[in-house]
Formats: C-alpha cells, structure tokens, sequence
C-alpha cells in the first residue's frame, strides 16, 4: 500500500511538472502580448519593451520557468531588479517559498491569493456536495423503489430539466426570483465565519450552493437510480431476499453499498474539480473563489495567477484522485490495492 | 482614451464596455434625464454596484474615466478640479482643487505655476505639500514600476530624451538623473511650477481629469505595492482593505474639513460609500429596479442591458436617467489597403449608422456622430465631409465605387470587437448596407486578441473599429493621438491608428497646433485638421455613446456630470437618511 502511495504521488509530481511547462508554452505561444497589458493602451514601442523587461517576460520561456519552479523551493523577490532592490527595497515584494509568482494585476503574491480564495470555493464545493449527494441519494433511491409511478417519472423528468439548463441560467433565475424578487434567501455575499458566525455564512453561501447543487444532484438522482436498480437485480440480493432478510436491511446492507462504489469515485472527482472554483456559478453570484479568480487572471492575461491555479487545481484533483482509489478499495471489498 | 471592448469569458456581456479607459467628454441630458430633484441630505450609506474591477488604486496608475472621476471626489485631491453640473450644455470650466487658483501660464504655455493651499491635510493629519505634488508627479517616470496610467505625458515634461526614446529620468526609486527631473517640476516653498516641451494651454483641465499630476506622500510609497493602497486627503478614506476584485467601504475622513476645499464640488453626502465590484449586469438591474433593501440606495455606473429596456417604465423610469457620454465609436479604412479614396468614400455613403445603433440598442444606446470627436469638447465641430443621411446613401455610394475603377463587387473584410450577440448584430447590420452599394462583406468578429491583431501593420483587414473618448475636455487629446504617424506607426504597431493613416499634411498642421498658446485657437486648428481627415475618410463616425442608467429610489440629488465623463458624481450624490 505505501509503494503505491508513494508510486502514485511521484507520478503526480511528474503531472504537476508537465502541467505547468504546458501552461508555460501555452502563454507564450498565444498572439496576445502580457506587456499590452500592463503598458495601457498608449504606450509607446520603448515603453512597451521596458514593461516587457519589468515582467520579466523578455528572458526565454525555459529561464522564466527555471526561476518559477526554484521559486517553488526557495521563494522569490519581485521585480528582480538588482538596482531596485538597492535604491528602494521597500518596493520589493517578497515571495517566500512555496513561491507560486506574483501577480502584476492583483499586486499580490500567488499564493496569498490562493490563500483568500480557497476557502470560499472550499465553502461552495463542501456545501453543494452535501446538498446533492444527500438529494441525489434520497431521489434516486426513491425513484428506484417507486419504478414506472408517478414519483419516478416526476423525479427522473425533473432532474433531466436541471440537467439540460445551463448552470448560468440556473443561477441569474434563482438569484432573480429567490433572493431579488421574492426576497426568500439574502443577497449571495461571502462572509467568513471568523467575521459573522456560521449562521451569516451560511446565509450568504445558501443560494450558490443550492444552484451548483441542483446542477449535479440531476446527474446524482439518475446515476443513484440506475445504480440501485442494476443491483437489484444482482443473482445475491435475490439469495438475501429469499433467505428472509428484511427488505430495509437489502436495500442499506447490500444494494447500496454496491450501487455508491461508482457513486464514490464521481463523487470524489467532482468536489475535487469544484474546489478549483465552480468557475459559472462563482461568476453569477460573484463569489470571490478561485473559479472567479481563474477568469480573472485568464481576462488580464495574468501568467504567474493562471499558472498558480492550474497548478493548485491539478494537485487537488491528483490527491482526490488517490484517495478515490484508496476509498474504492474499503467500500468495495472485491478490490485490493496492489 | 480608447474604448475598450473586451467581452468575457462564459456570461454575455453588455454592448459596450462602459467603463472605457479616461475621458472627460462632453455629455447632455436628454430623453428621461439626468438628475433627481430630491434634495441632498447628510448622512446614510450609498451602494456603487459595479461589474469592472478597478485596475488601479494609485493615482499615477488609474487611467478609466470612473475611476478618475470618483476617486477625485472622495479621496484624490488634484491642484484642480471639475464643478458639479448637471447642466449639458454648461461650458466645461475648472475651479481651484487643492492649489489656490486655476494656475497661471507664461512663457507661451509652456510653463505653469500653482500656489499649494497650507490648510488641506492627509488623513493622518499631516498637511499637503509642494513637495507631495513633486513627488507624485515623478512617480509617473518610474515605468519600470509604475506600469500603466497616461504614460504618454512623459514627454510632456520638459525632461530631456534618452537614445531608446524614454526619459533619462528613470522616477524616484532609481533616481537617476534627479537633476533633469527638479529642473522640469520646481518647488519653491507652496509655489509648484511645470516646465513643458511644448505649449499646453489648457494644462489644468488634464490635470483635473487626470490623476497623474495629484500628489503623492513618499513614506507611503511601497511602488507597485501601493497600487491598491488609498491614503486620503479627501473628505473619505478607505476602511480596512480594498480588495481588487469585491471592492471597498469609503468612510469619513476626519482629517479634512470643508473650509480646506472650496471647489464646491465635494458635498459629501453619504456617511458610508459601499462599492461591490463584480456583479454581472443583469444582475445590478435586476437588484435596482426591484429597489428591495439596500438597493434603493444604490446606483451603478453600468448601462441598462437593452433587454432590460421594456422594464424601465413608470416609476422605475423616474428613476432612470440618459446622458451623452464623452466616447465616440468609429470605423477606420485600412489605408494599406483600402488605398482608393473613392472606395473610401463609398464605404461611408453606404454606411447605415441607424442600422448600427438600432442593432446596439437604439436611442438609448446611441445617437448618430457627426465627428471623432464628442459634442462639448472644446473644438467640437460638426465635420462638413460628413454629410450623408445617418442611414445611408447606398445609390450614391454604388455610383461611388462604380466611378472608383475598381473590380466589382469589391471584396472587404470588416474586423471587429465582437464577442456578444449585440455586436455581431451590430456588424450585420453595417455589412448589410455595405452590401447594398456593392461591397462583398467579410465578417472578423475577434475577441481579446483584437487589439493585438489590428495594431499589426500587416494585417489584412480593410475596415476595423475604434472607440475613443478624450483625456481631458479638448480636441487635442483626439487628433494627434488617433491620427499623428510619427507617434502610432512603428514597425511592429500601428498604435492608435488602427487604419495606418499616414498625412504629411496632417502631420504638418498638428506640429503647427502644438505651437498655439491659446486654447481658442489651438483647438480651432485642431478643427481643420479633422476636417482634412474628412476629405480623406480618416474615419467614419458611428455614434456618440449614450449612458442609460437607473438608480435606487433613496439616492437624492442624482447628477449625471457631463463633466466628470457622464458618471454618477459622487460629489454631490446623496441618500435618504
């Protein structure tokens, strides 16, 4: 188990280190210049190439990603300006290691900004989760049970609705009607619960996480559905059931545990996706998490910010993934960690 | 400044960016008007809902018209100043800010002295200096640092030249050659005195639109650092942080008083200013016309969505107001390509400017322009070569391009800032009448690449749009930097100027009005020259941008100042307490 561990992790190291070349080349080989950026819309050709210098974008791609990845182990300064550094340290940011960059658009370093905006998508993603995985459950099942009623159709027609619309119209029709128009829930504001309590977090978190919620728990209800009644049918139910086992103790002891196997693995895969931000929802609601930071710093052209993110979002999925695999094997005990 | 377009990724975004880069254009007041009748009153808190985040935060940065329009008002103090006015047709005019008069030129405009008033103070007590202003003003050299903002006033200063086409005075944080840069901006005790290059008549109209010129307090400074740190010495300071992409809370700044400011342009109602950036904007108009909680004290700086239009009715039109911006929209003939001035003059007879703002909205989009140039800007004249109907003259545009020798249909290709729905309807709509005179159209809708791939020399488009809106309220700040080749065109970039025009004589006659010392006939001159962009068809006017806003129901003595680029003016805007 531990040499798969530790075979798993190096490879995600090895991802990481490709992920960020990637970006790195993609950047670069874009038409847009970074400098345009920052220059301003009347900037002169020598003033252009000095911003150029100042960001450090005039030095080869394979020197500015050596110095990224050794910012990673030892931290940078920023602007690296030797001259600067003497004549007007207090300019100087720092950047300790892990040094993901800094970003000339938010003036702050990477990481700082990773810091703030995680937890808020951490917030989203664990709310929604709970949300759908509880409603995507219960309904599932329900249907499952109730095959060809009413109830089954009611609940499979409605989930295929939340499924087709997009999550954007999801959200600007429940921020409209529930918070705006019928005043039911509070306007959508992230507030830590260092600063109101759990009870204002929750509150302000209650509308986003509801919409990211319905999104997938549309998915949830018909996977939960299919699932339960695939297992149904299973040759060791039917030997439960003719043994006399009580229907209740089928359904919890035997069919569930094999229908949420597969369940746990997209379960896993999609909060980990949606701790590198739910890019839609966090845009409607403007939740300042790392999905709204990610179209930030894609707009502003912002490299050390988009780097940062896919790198953060890439890990998480990487450890999410392991401990799918890890979770998978303790459900499911037909599978063994080799 | 140029308009940007600069559509989003994922959620449509409105017609035109709003928020466009600096400007302090003319505007007038029409349709449902511009201002509330209730009267100010002390006290209360004002929500700013927003969707663009500011870039800047440090007055050597800011550069879009809002933001320099707002942060004048309640914590960036300049030497002068804007009034308040609601009134669109009042003659632009500057009122003392933070020095004891409008300045005084000498030496044919090139030189300009400001006494420093003794009674303003920072928000931690300490009184405003010359020195601050010689400070501030000097941060703007430092482009290694203090990247962004109007650069281009660099080489106003009469600070001498290096080879690379930078000034030898590299900003205080490297300092060198400090000795050019003390000989160009001088203190002497309060007297603050500006040596320029060139004539600059109207100096302290830019520096009320613009914040470069504002002063700055060197222990506060951290460059790049400091670009969203706000250190006051308006009648609000900043509580806590400003977070650059959620906003700030302004609050009371203790340390001014209003016998230090007698511009009358800082009424400073509200107790509170709570700005939220970010939100899309359906959602500000969804909030604003519903006018629930908080929201009834809110006002935005973002236009209606048109499909919003049919909500503003009644009561909610009561609160909605529509006002001339300063930014102008254009179309600019690739003259590397479109090289055939007949052709370029079918271009506009076919032109359907209705077509084009109906597609962007209508009347409250937009009204058709007679000129680049906004209406109100000191130099403003209708252009006489453009005189064909707003919708179009297509049979005289075919007879045009029939005389014009060329190969018909003649082929172009139009590339534009597109990106949402409103825009490529808005393309449609142009190329159907272009069509009719007998061009085959090309439709390039780009995205953020735009202004990248039109600022190439070599690229092949034949029309390409632009938006412009002035620095400060004068002609001179729309020609020579849209049309002058020696400052856009390189060998890499074409600049400013898009349609790589390229005019002795316009180059000629721009040189003879940097010469003028009176604003007058500076900006008479300017005229001419716009009237020889005509004759050449430079460009083509579209539509003078129209602002359509609504506000909350307890926001009291709401101005639109035509003044301060169009925008609510914080200065006098209040809230029901």
């Amino acid at each position: 188990m531990t040499a798969y561990i530790i075979r798993r992790m190096f490879t995600g190291i090895i991802m990481l280190i490709v992920m960020s070349m990637v970006t790195f080349l993609l950047f670069f080989s874009s038409p847009v210049n970074p400098e345009d950026f920052a220059c301003g819309k009347n900037c002169s050709p020598a003033l252009k190439a000095q911003t150029k210098k100042a960001l450090g974008y005039d030095e080869p791609v394979t020197t500015q990603w050596v110095k990224f990845a050794k910012g990673v182990f030892v931290g940078r300064d920023f602007p690296d300006d030797p001259a600067l550094k003497e004549s007007a340290p207090e300019t100087i940011a720092e950047c300790p290691a892990p040094c993901l960059g800094y970003s000339r658009t938010t003036n702050s370093t990477v990481t700082e900004q990773i810091k703030e905006a995680w937890p808020i998508s951490l917030s989203l993603a664990i709310t929604a989760f709970f949300m759908w995985m509880i409603g995507g459950i219960v309904f599932g099942v329900i249907a499952a049970l109730r095959r060809g009623s009413i109830i089954d159709r009611g609940i499979v027609g409605a989930s295929l609705v939340f499924y087709a619309f997009p999550t954007f119209f999801i959200g600007l029709f429940l921020y409209k009607f529930l918070a705006i128009k019928w005043e039911i829930v509070k306007i959508p504001e992230y507030v830590p619960i260092s600063e109101g309590g759990v009870s204002v977090w929750f509150q302000g978190l209650l509308l986003p996480a509801f919409t990211l919620s319905l999104v997938y728990m549309a998915g949830y209800v018909r996977m939960t559905r299919a699932f339960v009644l695939e297992s149904m049918g299973e040759d060791y139910l039917r030997t439960a059931k003719s043994k006399g086992l009580a229907p209740r103790k089928v359904l919890y002891k035997h069919s569930m545990r094999a229908a949420l196997t597969p369940l746990v693995t997209m379960a896993g895969l999609d909060l980990a996706g949606l701790m590198g931000g739910a890019i839609i929802t966090e845009q409607v609601f403007n939740y300042p998490g790392l999905g709204k930071l990610a179209v930030t710093a894609t707009r502003n052209f912002d490299l050390p910010l988009v780097v940062g993110i896919v790198l953060v979002l890439a890990a998480v999925v990487i450890v999410a993934n392991l401990v799918v695999d890890l979770l998978y094997a303790v459900i499911d005990p037909r599978v063994r960690v080799g | 400044m140029a308009i940007n377009r600069k559509p989003i990724v994922a959620v449509a975004a409105a017609a035109v960016v709003s928020v466009s880069l600096a400007a302090c254009g003319g505007g007038s007041t029409s349709g449902d008007g511009g201002g509330s009748s209730k009267e100010a009153s002390k006290g209360g808190t004002l929500y700013y809902l927003t969707r663009t985040s500011a870039e800047h935060m440090d007055p050597q940065r800011m550069y879009v018209g809002r933001d320099l329009s707002n942060m004048n008002r309640l914590v960036y103090r300049g030497l002068t100043t804007f009034p308040i006015t609601d009134d669109p047709d009042a003659k632009f005019s500057v009122v003392p800010d933070l020095a004891t008069d409008t300045g005084t030129a000498s030496d044919g405009g090139k030189t300009w002295e400001f006494t420093i008033r003794d009674d303003a103070k920072w928000e931690d007590g300490k009184p405003v200096t010359c020195e601050d202003f010689k400070y501030g003003i000097s941060r703007t050299f430092a482009t290694d640092v203090i990247t962004g903002g109007p650069n281009y006033i660099l080489s106003y200063l009469d600070v001498p030249v290096a080879p690379s086409g930078l000034p030898e005075y590299n900003g205080p944080y490297k300092g060198d050659h400090q000795e050019d840069y003390d000989k160009a901006v001088t203190c002497d005790g309060a007297k603050l005195t500006l040596h320029f290059r060139n004539a600059w008549p109207d100096f302290n109209y830019a520096a009320a639109s613009l914040r470069s010129f504002d002063p700055y307090r060197e222990d506060k400074d951290q460059g790049e650092k400091s670009n969203y740190q706000i250190f006051s010495n308006g009648p609000y300071k900043l509580e806590g942080k400003w977070d650059a992409t959620q906003g700030g809370t302004f609050v009371r700044n203790d340390q001014y008083t209003e016998s230090s400011d007698e511009s009358d342009s800082r009424q400073a109602n509200p107790d509170k200013i709570v700005y939220t950036q970010g939100l899309e904007n359906e959602v500000i108009y969804d909030r604003i016309i519903a006018d629930s909680g908080d929201d009834a004290y809110a006002i935005t700086d973002r236009r209606v969505p048109p499909a919003y239009y049919t909500q503003v009715t009644g009561e909610v039109a009561d609160r909605s107001s529509l006002v001339d911006s300063p930014y102008v929209s254009y179309l600019l003939p690739n003259f590397n390509q479109m090289k055939n001035l007949k052709v370029r003059q079918a271009l506009y007879m076919a032109t359907d400017v209705v077509a084009s703002t109906t597609a962007l909205g209508g009347d409250k989009a937009g009204t058709p322009a007679k000129s680049i140039v906004a209406p109100n800007i000191i130099g403003y004249a209708e252009n006489p070569n453009f005189t064909a109907p707003p919708e179009g003259d297509p049979e005289a545009a075919k007879a045009l391009l029939e005389d014009s020798g060329e190969k018909l249909p003649y082929p172009i290709k139009f590339t534009y800032a597109g990106g949402t729905p409103t825009l490529d309807k808005q393309a449609a709509a142009l190329a159907e009448g272009w069509k009719k005179a007998g061009f085959k159209v090309t439709l390039d809708p780009l995205t953020d690449t735009y202004y990248t791939i039109i600022q190439k020399p070599s690229n092949d488009a034949d029309v390409v749009w632009g938006g412009w809106g002035a620095d400060w309220p004068s002609i001179a700040t729309v020609i020579p930097p849209l049309f002058d080749s020696r400052i856009n065109l390189t060998e890499n970039s074409n600049g400013q100027d898009y349609g790589n025009y390229k005019s002795d004589t316009v180059n000629k006659m721009i040189d003879e009005a940097a010469q003028i010392a009176d604003v007058d006939e500076q900006a008479a001159k300017y005229t001419e020259i716009d009237d020889q962009l005509g004759k050449d068809v430079a460009y083509i006017p579209l539509e003078l941008t129209k602002f359509y806003f609504v506000r909350g129901s307890k926001v009291t003595n709401y101005i639109n100042n035509p003044m301060t680029s169009g925008f609510p003016d914080l200065g006098a805007i209040g809230v029901e307490n």
